[in-house]
């Protein structure tokens, strides 16, 4: 079981030992696996896919902590849930994680997720928001996720994709009362490997498969191309930023 | 090119260490030429191994004219007395000199072994034997095995200078006990011994013989390296600011010359830039469905 050594890097400064955390987003549940083995005390982790959920839930599984009975899965909830109704208590969180999740959150949807997370955050929440800084314009994976947002858009009328900076979301959350604890990069240049890309250019596919043959075959054959003239490029920065909830 | 005290020995290393592996490769001529090369770059620390075919033999002549510039390492994989003598005094022959400054056990990878090497009659003994006739000066160890067994040997031999083991980017970023060769370093600071890193270059096993007949193999290496200059030079980079004493170059002799070059060129390598290498191969062999948020 391993957890990537950005979320170590990330939580390694926070108070996670005996915590309730909410993990935000918690996609195949590497945050989550992170907390569990900080020896969080409850993790609510929480994504809109079933698929999501159910291989969190199997991963959790692994994650033991030392001198401690408790396995993972025994400390975790994992819910499937809109974060901007989450299905949790107000003031019933100690930290909030959020790695990786406002670069698929629109912008129509932010101030209600901010809402949201604050909403369930007990006074004195630890916050840490990983992301990625706006992609570098001379990067040539740039090209790709402009095509992905575009199918997004022609799709589901809403963007796949938005790089929020680090001082944006800060903000952002400092209108909410959060206070600012500290910035650190957890990875310059950001690899985008070959995986990283095929699975950028498949959700191209698979948006492009709902709209019409004529655009269909247009996108389809632009992510193609661009996935072979990608392959795999290391560029921009992803950063953390830890925020702390007035007592 | 930098150097760095190699743990208690006194001896300060070059942060590349030339594995004369490379040498079994070449005609003498060449072996000759590839050894003024590297002394040429500043390397004053040279591993070799019987096993390494003939390269003890190739590296003889230029050892000998160069000996006050070279910290020789060699080793033996024999466990007990008699076998260990018998291979340092074979080593000391083909090698052409009096004295090998590092000796080493070589590739360590069952607990019975270790319990043979430590006990009567085994290789450590007839290692301290030869250290107090002068033939040998510090004392060593490397394994590609379990880390838990390199911390269990750091116990039990308490005159440990140097150990050799992996170190790159993809074990770095396994969390499970089989690959933390981290605690490793960690302790082998804590306890003053030199830590030397190999497979810093591995990319991945090679494919299968079906896919990939061994004759078919660009590179003389165990392992599939990377072999750019950029991708050598981050590979470097990352071992070298792990916290290795010194960086062992790669097997295939086409490839030292770019290590070369990297490690002359040696400034760090920041934090968020180790991770991000550890993360570009985290997806070799992933244990789960897809995990892309890095």
């Amino acid at each position: 079981m391993n957890v990537p050594r950005t979320v170590t890097t990330a939580l390694e400064d926070r108070p996670i030992d005996g915590a309730v955390c909410l993990d935000a987003g918690a996609g195949v549940g590497n945050t989550t696996a992170g907390l569990l083995a900080d020896g969080a005390a409850r993790v609510y982790a929480v994504t809109n896919d079933s698929e999501h959920a159910r291989t969190t839930v199997e991963r959790a599984g692994e994650i033991a902590i030392p001198d401690a009975d408790a396995r993972g899965r025994d400390r975790l909830d994992a819910l499937e849930a809109d974060l901007r109704a989450l299905p949790l208590p107000t003031d019933s969180v100690d930290v909030v994680t959020a790695h990786g999740l406002f670069n698929v959150v629109p912008p129509a949807d932010l101030e209600a997720i901010v809402e949201e997370l604050t909403r369930v955050a007990a006074p004195g929440c630890h916050l840490v928001v990983d992301d990625y800084e706006p992609i570098p314009s001379d990067a040539a994976i740039r090209a790709l996720f402009a095509l992905e947002n575009a199918a997004a858009e022609l799709a589901d009328g809403r963007p796949m994709l938005t790089f929020y900076p680090a001082d944006a979301l800060r903000n952002l959350f400092a209108g909410r009362g959060w206070e600012f604890d500290r910035h650190r990069t957890l990875l310059a240049p950001v690899p985008w490997t070959e995986r990283h890309v095929e699975a950028h250019a498949n959700v191209v596919r698979s948006r492009a498969k709902r709209l019409s043959s004529d655009l269909e075959t247009a996108l389809t054959e632009r992510a193609e191309a661009l996935e072979a003239a990608i392959g795999s490029e290391s560029v921009g920065e992803m950063y953390s930023v830890a925020m702390r909830l007035s007592a | 090119m930098k150097t760095r005290n190699l743990g208690d020995t006194g001896h300060e290393s070059t942060v590349a260490t030339f594995g004369a592996i490379a040498l079994n490769w070449l005609e003498q001529e060449g072996a000759n030429q590839l050894v003024e090369l590297v002394l040429d770059r500043g390397i004053n620390h040279f591993d070799v191994a019987p096993t390494y075919g003939d390269a003890e033999r190739k590296l003889g002549p230029k050892l000998r004219q160069h000996r006050e510039e070279i910290y020789l390492g060699c080793k033996t994989q024999e466990r007990d007395y008699e076998g260990a003598r018998r291979k340092l005094e074979r080593s000391l022959d083909r090698l052409g000199v009096d004295h090998i400054d590092l000796y080493q056990i070589h590739g360590l990878e069952y607990e019975h072994e270790l319990e043979t090497i430590t006990g009567e009659d085994g290789a450590l003994e007839a290692f301290r034997d030869a250290k107090e006739e002068g033939l040998v000066g510090d004392i060593g160890l490397t394994s590609h095995g379990n880390p838990q067994l390199i911390l269990d040997a750091i116990d039990r031999i308490d005159d440990l200078s140097t150990l050799m083991f992996p170190m790159n980017p993809v074990v770095a970023g396994k969390d499970d006990d089989d690959y933390d060769y981290e605690a490793v370093l960690e302790r082998a600071d804590e306890e003053g011994i030199g830590a030397l890193g190999i497979k810093a270059f591995a990319k991945g096993s090679w494919p299968s013989e079906e896919e990939l007949p061994e004759a078919d193999r660009p590179y003389a290496n165990w392992y599939e390296p990377v072999d750019t200059p950029d991708a050598i030079r981050a590979r470097f980079d990352f071992a070298a600011s792990q916290g290795l004493t010194t960086v062992v170059t790669p097997g295939d002799p086409k490839l030292v010359a770019m290590v070369l070059d990297a490690a002359s060129r040696y400034d760090g390598m920041a934090e968020s830039e180790r991770r991000s290498l550890i993360e570009r191969s985290r997806h070799d062999e992933s244990p789960v469905p897809e995990q892309l948020h890095h």
